[in-house]
């Protein structure tokens, strides 16, 4: 059950990587704003 | 009206529970009940800490002329108050009723990542033990405004790194909590609980939460660049150097406004959960309030310089801007429509929860109404900086998020511990609170009309009469809350039992468990037949 709004019913293994899945990449998403913010500001800052 | 009309169910699973016991259960805590528990006492001191700063304000305030505070401490505790109320109070309490409800109302065993759940939690009390600790440090706290705009902020003493490193600490917190949300509601829905079947608590939490993972880099970077503009002779915002200050204003209220959306949509959850249940109706238009919910979200991102009006842009600017924030008017409106709608020929009963949600909807809206006035180019001009705006936006945040928290406490805590709580000292908490709530903030609104400005800790002698009327509801307010702890503190160790439907309209997969829930509950997805009759819209 990703999430795309369907209910079919996983097992645990399909449900651990559905959640390994998901929250690598908001994790991802989170972090790369993050420290890309972050990053990006100080790199315009030094040139 | 508590009843039981269920016997426990096939969901029982207390005889074997294996709870943890003494201080390990809560430091190394995993299950989202406990952590839920933990930001919910966690917010609970927070919303008196902040509390007790409002009342030193008001006290200085009662009377024109300097009372007890110095001027430096006044700023201090206006900083402080907010910083608190926001980060340590409202977001930690609905990111505490995210823990308990999102894994029972979607028929998940627990939150998808608990060890995470536990590390963002325990986050928070060091953040606000270093942010508090800047009221110690040669200098004092932070006093340049939760908005902690540049030059003033820069200005800081030893407490601008603490406070710069202390939000930070907030934000990966926050962050973290939204994934934990959106991985939760993504993977662990129960099978037969699609998105539409969602309560809205559920949905209005997982834009929450999709919000927060978008705005808080947003702040940690502004927070950075303020950190190495001061430290490291970096001129973002140093007119000296070459950069400006407005760009912080611009980066700040980037984040700043949607934050305004994360301490309020998940209110808008929680109201569309309570008044159904003591309409016994069905919510009025479910999809449109989950589309409404989602294009408040969206707009959120696009109105951020009305904040700015007065600090000089151009005119399509203050159009746009101007505009665009009038179109949160419709959203917000077809919700204030809907659920006066679910209420319209209703069989009403009006328990705690439901009287919190009205005065929710009554002054949330002139909450609501006082913004749009000041979304008003020009209305703004006369506006800014007053003490209207005070008025507004405590009528959001007040009787706007504090008091859908507490009516969603007052809603769950029959679940959470079995027992119903003394309803008449809960009906005596409403009521204080409601009335002593507009005695301290309505008066706010002449004040500013008059042109009282805010952040100042002595003001013309014109201005007395309503000050003195704001205070006297803001010691009442204050001293009514400390019903809130013993009702609670009470229920917790008694009171009539309840059935796992603690109310008789509410529709849900948590209220097939038992009141109590167990410890572990879910461990078997709950069956078709429930979700459909939980999902009575």
């Amino acid at each position: 059950m990703a999430g795309n709004g369907t209910s079919v019913a996983p097992d645990s293994g399909q449900r651990q990587r559905g959640v390994r899945r998901t929250a690598l990449l908001l994790g991802s998403i989170a972090a790369i704003f993050y420290v890309g913010f972050i990053a990006m500001m100080i790199w315009r800052a030094t040139r | 009206m508590a009843y039981n009309d269920h016997a426990a169910t096939a969901h029982d699973h207390d005889a074997h529970d294996h709870k943890p016991h003494g201080w390990r259960r809560w430091v190394y805590a995993t299950n989202h009940k406990d952590i839920g528990t933990m930001y919910l006492v966690f917010a609970g001191i927070s919303f008196f800490i902040g509390g007790s700063m409002a009342m030193l304000i008001r006290l200085e305030l009662f009377k024109p002329g300097m009372q007890f505070l110095d001027p430096m401490f006044f700023n201090t505790m206006t900083t402080m108050h907010a910083l608190e109320m926001i980060f340590g109070a409202v977001m930690p309490a609905w990111t505490g009723l995210a823990n308990w409800m999102i894994p029972m109302q979607v028929g998940a065993p627990d939150m998808a990542l608990p060890r995470l759940n536990n590390f963002s939690f325990w986050i928070l009390p060091f953040a606000f033990i270093l942010l508090l600790s800047t009221l110690f440090v040669p200098g004092g706290g932070p006093a340049g405004g939760w908005t902690m705009y540049p030059p003033l902020m820069l200005q800081g003493g030893a407490s601008f790194p603490m406070t710069i490193f202390a939000i930070h600490m907030m934000g990966i917190s926050s962050i973290l909590g939204a994934i934990n949300v959106v991985v939760t509601i993504m993977n662990l829905r129960a099978p037969g609980m699609t998105l539409l079947r969602m309560p809205l608590f559920v949905w209005t939490w997982l834009i929450t939460a999709y919000l927060l993972i978008a705005v808080m880099p947003v702040l940690a970077g502004a927070v950075t660049m303020l950190l190495t503009d001061h430290f490291f002779g970096t001129s973002f915002f140093t007119a000296a150097g070459g950069g400006d200050p407005v760009m912080f204003q611009h980066i700040f209220w980037f984040f700043g406004h949607p934050e305004v959306y994360i301490l309020i949509l998940p209110a808008f959850g929680v109201v569309s959960e309570i008044i159904p249940t003591f309409s016994r109706k069905p919510l009025f238009g479910y999809e449109a309030m989950v589309y409404a919910t989602a294009s408040i979200a969206f707009l959120s991102f696009i109105v951020w310089a009305h904040h700015m009006f007065t600090v000089g842009m151009p005119l399509a600017g203050q159009l746009f801007f101007m505009l665009s924030t009038m179109l949160i008017a419709i959203p917000t409106g077809v919700k204030v429509f809907n659920w006066t709608a679910t209420m319209y020929r209703g069989s009403l009963s009006f328990e705690p929860p439901m009287l919190f949600a009205l005065s929710f909807l009554f002054l949330f809206t002139i909450g609501g109404l006082s913004g749009l006035m000041l979304a008003i180019v020009p209305a703004d001009y006369q506006y800014q900086d007053t003490y209207f705006v005070v008025a507004h936006f405590h009528y959001v945040l007040v009787p706007g998020a504090v008091f859908a928290i507490m009516g969603a406490i007052y809603y769950w805590l029959p679940k959470w511990t079995g027992n119903m709580y003394d309803m008449t000292l809960a009906k005596w908490h409403f009521w204080l609170s409601t009335i002593f709530v507009n005695v301290l903030f309505f008066p706010q609104h002449f004040l500013g009309l008059a042109g009282m400005p805010r952040r100042i800790p002595d003001y013309a002698v014109q201005f007395t009469d309503w000050n003195m009327v704001s205070s006297i509801g803001g010691f009442a307010f204050g001293l009514s809350q400390f019903l809130f702890p013993y009702i609670i503190w009470k229920c917790v160790h008694g009171g009539v039992r309840v059935g796992n439907r603690a109310w008789e309209g509410a529709h849900g997969l948590e209220w097939e468990l038992p009141s109590p829930p167990p410890f572990h509950s879910w461990t078997e997805p709950p069956s078709d037949a429930l979700i459909q009759r939980g999902a009575a819209h």
